[in-house]
């Protein structure tokens, strides 16, 4: 219960400042002009549906990423710098009960984002065949993915006690685990870079969109990716676990 | 005893900042907690209100071990630390809410009025904590503390930075919580004047050690208040 009250903080501390806000209204302008280019520009109308839902999944997916690890970053460092994290730890409410609060919030805003997501996918993908599973797989998946991203970055910023250092490594990491995608096609095709693409879960995620929404692939093509996803994120809980329990003022 | 502090030891990075801590306090007692700045008073309440633990020692709050027990020790204290921050988005009852929320036997609305109106905040419990002043924002950081109710109250530098009509008004309150409602107060201070208008025993801490502990009418036999101060932390910087 102490714990819904904390999220119900975050989430209204989220809603009710431009902090937050902002980020919703900056996916709806860019998932609005994303769709409208792919449905106008006489070059990209030329991709198939699936490949225009790929493309929308993965900019849904890195935002929601982007959001956590901010969010995740500002979590136990801001409040500490802005000196009220002091007053929640007297209260009743655990460490534990305090993090799992903000985390819920932290995903609750990838929640929102995903919502505001889906008129676009609809409109991109509308009449291809991979429509509702690439939805299922976006909320899933995204949903871990923030999970893995929030979780770390909080626990980093418990630990380092600075909501600009933790966001600056927290954001390295995100570039990082971003990075095997710019890598040419032949490169990740070697066996160096299909191992960099298998342990990296932002990797692992996208090459799962882009084999159930473009290449049409079943579930039982995914579960290696699935899986190596679901220990991302049970490493990063329990990362946040162990960081906010020796967590000191 | 309310509180009973044996041998606490905390260190930073190599740095004693607690050297064998031994004290007591009566449960009704204003104890008054005094020190040089970096002598070691914020740590001692962090470790007493179950924020940080220490390196060895032992800490009994109302008969519960602090490193044990801390969420029984939390049900009877609370605390107003001496860097208090807000959640500036919220109104003072918003924030007072959110705050009885957390404990079991949630204050009720018209408690927080009480609340809020019992340390002169009546009439601006609806307005944005980013548009209170100092004063006002100490005067809601004591509201948020009493909101459980506590039997021990810890005060860290509670009248830093207010004007002496701010200052005289926290006094009162806190004369008034003790006498009528029996609360404890740990107040940890250097300013000498709030401790000769609201205590009745006192410690002197020092390098991270109790270098002088009793009751203040008896002290004061020996000299002022500021004489005893300065006598017992030679070396220290007030």
């Amino acid at each position: 219960m102490k714990t819904a009250y904390i999220m119900r903080k975050e989430i209204r501390e989220s809603v009710l400042t431009s902090k937050g806000f902002l980020w919703y209204i900056l996916t709806s302008v860019i998932l609005s002009v994303l769709s409208y280019l792919f449905l106008t520009n006489s070059e990209l109308s030329l991709l198939d549906q699936g490949q225009m839902l790929y493309m929308i999944m993965n900019f849904v997916t890195a935002l929601g990423i982007l959001i956590g690890v901010v969010s995740g970053s500002d979590a136990i460092a801001g409040e500490i710098e802005r000196g009220t994290l002091e007053a929640l730890l007297l209260s009743p409410a655990s460490k534990t009960e305090i993090a799992a609060g903000k985390l819920a919030a932290a995903l609750m805003n990838w929640c929102i984002i995903f919502v505001i997501s889906i008129p676009y996918l609809f409109v991109v993908g509308k009449g291809g065949q991979n429509l509702l599973s690439g939805i299922v797989y976006l909320a899933v998946l995204g949903t871990l993915l923030a999970v893995i991203f929030s979780a770390f970055s909080m626990g980093l910023s418990a630990r380092i006690k600075s909501m600009k250092n933790s966001l600056i490594v927290s954001f390295l990491i995100f570039l990082l685990a971003g990075s095997p995608i710019f890598l040419s096609a032949a490169l990740r095709t070697t066996w160096f870079g299909r191992v960099l693409d298998l342990v990296n879960p932002f990797a692992d995620a996208i090459n799962t969109f882009d084999s159930v929404v473009v290449d049409s692939q079943g579930f039982s093509y995914q579960t290696g990716r699935i899986a190596i996803i679901c220990g991302y994120a049970f490493l990063s809980l329990l990362f946040l676990k162990r960081s906010v329990s020796r967590l000191e003022m | 005893m309310i509180i009973k502090v044996e041998n606490l030891v905390k260190r930073y990075d190599g740095h004693t900042a607690l050297d064998g801590l031994d004290f007591g306090v009566e449960a009704g007692d204003v104890f008054a907690f005094l020190g040089p700045n970096g002598a070691g008073k914020t740590t001692t309440i962090r470790i007493l209100t179950a924020i940080i633990r220490a390196d060895s020692g032992s800490v009994l709050i109302g008969g519960h071990d602090v490193f044990k027990e801390p969420a029984e020790v939390k049900k009877i204290i609370n605390a107003l630390p001496e860097s208090s921050g807000y959640y500036e988005w919220m109104t003072g009852r918003e924030y007072l809410g959110f705050f009885s929320d957390l404990y079991e036997g949630k204050t009720s609305t018209q408690d927080i009025r009480a609340l809020l109106e019992a340390v002169g905040l009546h009439g601006k419990e609806d307005h944005l904590i980013s548009s209170y002043s100092r004063g006002m924002k100490q005067r809601l950081g004591i509201a948020r503390s009493l909101i459980n109710r506590p039997k021990l109250l810890f005060l860290d530098e509670p009248t830093n930075g207010l004007d002496p009509i701010g200052r005289r008004d926290i006094h009162d309150l806190l004369i008034d919580l003790n006498r009528k409602h029996g609360t404890t107060i740990f107040l940890s201070t250097h300013l000498l004047d709030d401790v000769n208008r609201l205590c009745n025993r006192i410690a002197i801490i020092n390098y991270g050690k109790i270098v002088r502990t009793g009751e203040l009418e008896k002290m004061k036999g020996k000299g002022t208040i500021d004489d005893i101060f300065f006598t017992s932390t030679e070396g220290g910087t007030l």
